[in-house]
């Protein structure tokens, strides 16, 4: 059988007819061969054009690392490395890189997407609508609306969402009332909708779900408003629920006594980003946000288990393997759900399966991923006063300053030393890139009931004036240091994760409205283009017909660049 | 085919809107089309159901305002931070408010229609004779290639439904033209034209996949003038086993909220 695109397609359009049901299955017998003869890591010209336009994610696309012209995921690949094997653009041509399309999808701002692509097509999402675009020229080939919801508070309210999960011909997404629709990928026909978070009108979802296996993983927002954080898994097939991990311990669950009464229906760890996946170990990676409420710790005594965490958990089942919590008790909203990175190295010279993650709180942790082992911390935040440093257990050293009426002055301030925008891991330059910011803020507690439809930060914490400063870090792991630092120049507060490719570049969105393109080994900026408004998102790579692309949301747009 | 006229790829909601061109001026339309994305889609969503900035205006309490209401809002702006948009002039208002009156739907939103037949006959034949779930998804369930019509009969009337189903190509809704190419390499291909322009056109085959295709690769491009929906509902199916099917599209769709409806 020839499988080229003609042989695949050259359907008679007569109605209805045999040819169509023959087309089809030609179709995807054709999508099936061109995809088992795919390479592995691959330049940008190997994949094949066969498979160009048939949407048809399998587990081995899925587990490809690293990712090539495909990007399968939020991450790229189910480590949380946004590392490219595509290898076209060098630090030598990056130079001519040039933009080849932009798209508008008028609905929300900033957009915090990072694009899907898969064969060519692109996925991405603006609040609740999802989008199918030609990746090589960003025109619409389908688009799924859904209205923005009415009612919502607080970061849901803010309509932001950050892209779609796509398995076989579906695409998944969350929306910001946290409902999870299936879409047919042809076409964005709806398949079906559940609403995952019901109980509490405070819940909300921003996230991107995460394909495992046959499951389709979702977290939820509104951890600063009293909800209970949960990690469900639906069925890809059928949308019925398999599983729910409540990061909160209901009444008789070790952890419990941290929140008496009915305070662990209200007592946050959000999950609102994607986790990672090793399918050797058979472990999902997922990180939790703040306790709530926020700034008055007094009403949930002890750690406030599972919140600020870092939970390993059975894919198949939900149960909880093991955890680690960054921030103990935390006071100062600093969420644990940076993407928790799998990387397989050398650590003091033994082979290792390590987790490496930059947290909010101003350290960066190494971690055993095979049983949740404390190997080592680095403080990478330069104003750091709620900590005195990590135990040899990577617990914490309090400063004990607890905020309340009269407020105390915390370093870094509740937006983090670093946040959900995306780090890097590159294997060929053998660092773990990350943006960082340094502020401190004022943070006052005041005991506020829950109220629904209301934030649930018990108080507030304000900014302090003196300027912020942000920095994109190089973090060697030979060296366990820092490689370099770059300070960003710019007018703005930027919000745009990193992304890294097997030539040694690093892309990322700056403090001043540009797309930059940096040498990984050196910092050393290669490339530049003014997007004219922030990035508040993280970039990706794909190729199409041999062209590597790198794209990024950036304000109300998404961008795509390429070699002319 | 006027190309420059295609009002492509503003989505489902425009679809549902052509469809109802059919029943007053095509310009009009496409005028108001270009309007409201230029002044209005910005914030309240290119489907007119709410946008980050601006409430739905498919709403029920939207939808009971009289055009001249809606106009005054248009030209003065609105306490809640709209801005006024009277430089613009009454021409261009009045247009993009008979096309906003096309997305919120083409029947009146408020009156419930008696179905003509009987719902579990059509859906029967919707699964079974009539084939048309070998293209159009029905609650989740059914072909790709054509869109859902989970949604189809909300807020259309029986006669405006089978005037759809007897008359497809009327109007042609540009993203369902059947088109024929043939590549430069003597390729033939046969799909859905999903869009196109001076340089280039995504083609849908029926198995789903999406041909990317430049214009200068192409050496002949023959539009059908056709979508893949057959024309001969009229004679292929019984005047009862047509309200039979548009009953089924009222029940059906009945059964699925919309996302303003449902709970949260």
């Amino acid at each position: 059988m020839t499988c080229t695109a003609a042989a695949a397609s050259r359907i008679a359009t007569s109605w209805p007819s045999i040819a169509r049901g023959v087309a089809l299955v030609l179709g995807l017998l054709c999508a099936t061969s061109a995809r088992g003869q795919l390479p592995k890591p691959a330049p940008a010209s190997a994949k094949p054009d066969d498979a160009i336009g048939i949407v048809d994610v399998r587990q081995r696309d899925l587990l490809q690392q690293p990712v090539a012209a495909n990007w399968p995921s939020y991450n790229g690949d189910y480590t949380g490395a946004r590392y490219s094997a595509l290898s076209q653009v060098t630090p030598a041509n990056t130079a001519r890189l040039t933009a080849q399309w932009v798209f508008h999808p008028h609905t929300v701002s900033p957009l915090e997407v990072t694009p899907v692509v898969v064969a060519g097509v692109m996925f991405v999402t603006s609040a609740n609508d999802a989008y199918a675009l030609d990746a090589a020229t960003g025109k619409v080939l389908w688009q799924h609306t859904r209205a923005v919801s009415q009612g919502l508070i607080d970061d849901p309210a803010q309509h932001h969402n950050r892209g779609v999960a796509v398995l076989g011909a579906r695409v998944y997404m969350e929306t910001d009332n946290a409902h999870l629709l299936c879409l047919d990928a042809r076409s964005g026909n709806l398949i079906w909708d559940v609403a995952y978070a019901t109980g509490n009108r405070n819940y909300g979802a921003t996230s991107a779900p995460l394909a495992v296996k046959d499951k389709v993983i979702v977290g939820v927002a509104g951890g600063d408003d009293g909800v209970r954080g949960f990690v469900a898994a639906y069925d890809a097939e059928t949308g019925a629920e398999k599983w729910r991990f409540w990061t909160i311990p209901g009444p008789g669950e070790k952890g419990n006594e941290s929140w008496p009464g009915d305070l662990y229906l209200h007592g946050g760890g959000a999950t609102w980003m994607p986790g990672t996946y090793d399918p050797d170990l058979n472990t999902l990676y997922w990180g939790t946000g703040n306790p709530a409420p926020d700034y008055d710790g007094s009403v949930r005594p002890g750690d406030d288990l599972y919140t600020s965490s870092l939970l390993a958990l059975d894919p198949d089942t939900g149960r909880l393997k093991w955890y680690f919590q960054f921030s103990p008790h935390d006071l100062y909203d600093y969420d644990g759900v940076q993407t928790p990175v799998l990387i397989n190295t050398r650590f003091k010279g033994r082979p290792r399966k390590l987790i490496v993650t930059a947290n909010r709180n101003g350290f960066l942790y190494i971690l055993d991923r095979t049983n949740g082992q404390f190997l080592f911390a680095k403080q990478f935040a330069q104003q750091l006063n709620w900590a005195k440093g990590i135990d040899e257990n990577g617990r914490p050293i309090g400063a004990n300053l607890i905020p309340d009426e009269s407020g105390v002055r915390v370093c870094p301030a509740n937006g983090g030393a670093t946040n959900w925008y995306s780090p890097s891991y590159n294997s060929a330059t053998h660092m773990f890139y990350f943006r960082s910011f340094e502020d401190c803020a004022v943070f006052r507690a005041k005991p506020t009931a829950f109220e629904p439809g209301a934030g649930y930060y018990a108080t507030g914490a304000r900014i302090s004036d003196e300027p912020g400063k942000a920095w994109i870090n190089a973090f060697d792991l030979d060296e366990l240091d820092f490689a370099w630092r770059d300070p960003q120049i710019g007018p703005h507060k930027g919000w745009g994760g990193v992304m890294s490719t097997a030539t040694g570049l690093v892309a990322y969105g700056d403090d001043a409205e540009n797309f930059v393109i940096l040498d990984g080994r050196t910092g050393k900026p290669l490339w530049h283009f003014h997007v004219g408004q922030l990035i508040h998102a993280s970039p990706m790579s794909y190729a199409i017909r041999g062209r590597q692309y790198f794209a990024v949301a950036a304000g109300s747009d998404v961008f795509a660049f390429t070699l002319p | 085919m006027d190309r420059g006229l295609r009002v492509r790829a503003l989505g489902i909601g425009l679809w549902i809107a052509s469809a109802s061109v059919l029943m007053h001026g095509q310009d009009d339309a496409r005028l108001g089309a270009r309007r409201y994305m230029e002044y209005c889609a910005g914030c309240h969503g290119t489907d007119a159901r709410g946008g980050a900035k601006g409430p739905s205006l498919t709403s029920s309490a939207a939808v009971n305002r009289s055009d001249s209401e809606l106009s005054a809002t248009v030209r003065n702006g609105s306490r809640g931070g709209m801005p006024p948009f009277a430089q613009i002039g009454d021409a261009n208002i009045q247009a993009l408010i008979h096309f906003l009156r096309l997305l919120q739907g083409a029947g009146s939103a408020n009156t419930p229609h008696q179905p003509p037949g009987d719902a579990g006959a059509g859906r029967a034949l919707y699964f079974g004779k009539a084939q048309c779930s070998a293209c159009h998804m029905m609650n989740g369930q059914g072909g790709f290639i054509a869109r859902s019509l989970t949604h189809f009969a909300r807020n259309r009337t029986p006669d405006a439904i089978r005037a759809v189903i007897l008359n497809p190509d009327n109007p042609l809704i540009p993203s369902t033209q059947v088109v024929a190419v043939t590549t430069r390499a003597g390729e033939k291909l046969t799909g859905v034209l999903r869009n196109e322009d001076a340089f280039s056109l995504d083609l849908q085959t029926e198995d789903g996949r999406y041909h990317m295709l430049s214009r200068s690769d192409l050496m002949h491009i023959e539009y059908s003038g056709h979508s893949l929906m057959p024309r001969d509902y009229g004679t292929r199916l019984t005047p009862t086993e047509l309200n039979d099917i548009v009953s089924f599209l009222m029940a059906a769709g009945k059964n699925e909220p919309s996302s303003e409806e449902r709970d949260r």
